[in-house]
């Protein structure tokens, strides 16, 4: 993501020029207002908030008059995220999965793998897919396909957040540790979330889940045989506890060509580095402030909003603005080092999870 | 294969008339104004009930009742192999269908005219039984959700094989062709309301139902196996239900507590 991508109005995330569809009304009023009602449903797609959240005049301003006074409506100060809860391993058939909950936002990830063959422009590095679905269980207006375009609006965004451009440069992930034999064995990583609950933040708590459930998938390392046997043999079962991807012993064959012998050890396994994965911080900014970790009511509020991918090093990954109202650059740039500060203490919370979760596995 | 050992054991080391274990947790979704987790073994589904609330589509508003609208779907990692399309297919909707009938049999719609209650069901593992563990789930959130009800529904699902009735079939189990009957049941009025056989019945089943069920050839159940098999369903359904109202006695204590009771 670069500047021009900001300046351009990158498509897709700032398609609906000022929403002026107004906040839903209540209950009573519905009956006569329901046309506009139909309609908001539509535009408040869109935003990646969940559901139409009817704030009076009254309430609006007291969200806005807080943020301004470094006190909002949880108590919580602009830039203090939510508390933090963790649970991986929570999916078994999967090789690594993680169950995140910030405040009333919850979001379960997984990550399979499975052998495939690598894309004929790179050969060298494995795939990646990442796929988000919102579940209805979330809010009504997932249900059927209604949930679509939030969806797909969250898998681009952290796809751009956490595997750079279309050559592969610049990602989150290190894809050609993917690789098993260069241009004809590639592990293909299928990274699946589902959105249980939606209470803003969306993006925040799926980057780290996916992070956490990155952690856990424990990677193979290839180790090249010489052998006559020219067969493709194909095991696919993750073993033992916790599972993870298996050694994977690759036999080539004599002539080179596309059947090699792949033997997929059900006992051996290393650790996958997953240190270098961002997270994503999005702040939030409503009349002259930014906050962090935004709830749905203070989300319908915004003004526009910036999600930050940043790694340990405090390098951007990524970066996506959305919203109507445009931004001054210097704001943009004072946005980025606020995130950059605010990602350090996501960091260090997500690592002491993985270090603990990882204690207790040592441990049983 | 053999699914009943010579000892009497499953393939998961349970007897046959012994249910898997089961876990349910209120209140998993915060926003939704009811919900419920249910973990029958290895299946596990969250429920959210957002109702009762205005209706949507004013086409389809009834001024009588409430009208009751559920969602059934799978997430992509519930499976073993990764599914495609989570939703919107054909077994889907079937299932959505069917929770949907079983729950608005036994919610007092009468005393909400004009209004929709949405149940929403999401399988997050998927492994046998998936239908019961919805309805069981769909029951706890409604009444998380203070909705009246006539009665708690509870489902289970038994099935026959190696010539035993088995209950609470696994996925393996499921899949070995042999015959699966679903069960939903209202302990207190003592009813059946939902009875679905799957893979089998090649006889017509007279007396207490009047139903007419065809299917396969190459199993065979006759009709006193059926009502066996169904018997014990109805049996794990009251297993389920007196758990069911333990969660929900210990789930109003917490309330109490919290309210300074």
């Amino acid at each position: 993501m670069t500047w021009l991508d900001l300046a351009l109005n990158h498509k897709g995330m700032d398609r609906i020029k000022g929403i002026g569809a107004p906040p839903i009304p209540k209950w009573s009023l519905l009956t006569r207002v329901l046309p506009f009602a139909f309609s908001c449903n539509l535009f408040c797609a869109f935003y990646f908030c969940a559901g139409m959240v009817g704030l009076s005049l009254g309430e609006k301003h007291f969200i806005q008059g807080g943020i301004a006074q470094d006190l909002r409506s949880d108590g919580r100060k602009r830039l203090t995220y939510r508390p933090l809860y963790v649970e991986t391993g929570v999916i078994p058939q999967a090789n690594g999965s993680a169950r995140v909950r910030i405040g009333a936002t919850e979001v379960v990830s997984s990550v399979k793998a499975e052998l495939g063959k690598p894309g004929s422009l790179q050969p060298d590095k494995g795939r990646v897919t990442i796929y988000v679905d919102c579940s209805p269980t979330a809010a009504p207006m997932f249900e059927g396909r209604g949930g679509d375009e939030l969806s797909t609006d969250l898998s681009v965004a952290l796809q751009r957040c956490l595997l750079g451009g279309k050559s592969g440069a610049g990602a989150g992930i290190d894809l050609s540790s993917l690789i098993v034999v260069e241009g004809k064995i590639c592990w293909d990583l299928y990274i699946d979330c589902l959105v249980i609950s939606s209470d803003g933040n969306l993006l925040d708590t799926l980057g780290a889940a996916i992070k956490l459930a990155a952690s856990f998938l424990i990677s193979f390392v290839t180790d090249m045989r010489n052998s006559n046997n020219i067969i493709l043999i194909l095991f696919l079962k993750a073993a033992l506890s916790n599972t993870g991807i298996p050694r994977v012993h690759v036999a080539a064959g004599a002539s080179g060509d596309d059947n090699t012998e792949v033997d997929i050890s059900d006992e051996e396994f290393l650790q996958f580095d997953t240190s270098d994965i961002p997270v994503i911080v999005t702040l939030t900014k409503i009349g002259r402030h930014y906050i962090v970790d935004a709830t749905s009511e203070e989300e319908s509020e915004m003004n526009s909003a910036v999600s930050i991918s940043v790694n340990r090093k405090g390098h951007i990954c990524g970066l996506t603005k959305r919203g109507g109202a445009g931004l001054d650059p210097s704001i943009i740039l004072d946005m980025i080092s606020v995130a950059k500060h605010v990602s350090e203490q996501l960091i260090n919370k997500l690592d002491s999870e993985i270090a603990a979760a990882e204690a207790g596995e040592e441990e049983s | 294969m053999e699914y009943v050992s010579p000892e009497g054991l499953r393939l998961d080391g349970r007897r046959p008339m012994e249910m898997r274990q089961i876990r349910a947790e209120i209140g998993a979704v915060a926003k939704a104004d009811g919900s419920a987790v249910f973990e029958m073994g290895n299946t596990k589904v969250i429920a959210a009930v957002y109702g009762p609330r205005e209706v949507q589509h004013r086409s389809q508003q009834m001024s009588d009742q409430a009208l009751v609208r559920c969602e059934y779907s799978m997430a992509n990692f519930s499976t073993g192999d990764r599914m495609r399309k989570p939703k919107g297919d054909r077994r889907s909707t079937e299932i959505s269908l069917v929770i949907r009938q079983t729950m608005e049999a036994c919610i007092l719609t009468h005393l909400m005219p004009r209004s929709q209650i949405d149940i929403f069901v999401q399988v997050l593992q998927a492994d046998g039984g998936t239908r019961s563990a919805c309805i069981n789930a769909a029951t706890l959130a409604l009444a998380d959700a203070g909705i009246p009800l006539r009665d708690l529904v509870t489902s289970c699902s038994a099935g026959y094989l190696n010539s035993t009735p088995l209950l609470d079939l696994n996925y393996v189990e499921d899949s070995a062709g042999g015959p699966d009957v679903t069960v939903g049941f209202l302990p207190k009025l003592d009813k059946v309301t939902l009875l679905q056989v799957q893979n089998l019945l090649n006889c017509v089943i007279l007396g207490r139902f009047s139903a007419l069920v065809v299917g396969k050839m190459d199993s065979k159940l006759p009709i006193d196996t059926f009502e066996n098999v169904m018997q014990l369903a109805i049996e794990g359904c009251k297993a389920i239900a007196n758990y069911i109202r333990e969660i929900l006695l210990e789930n109003t204590k917490q309330l109490e507590y919290r309210r300074g009771l």
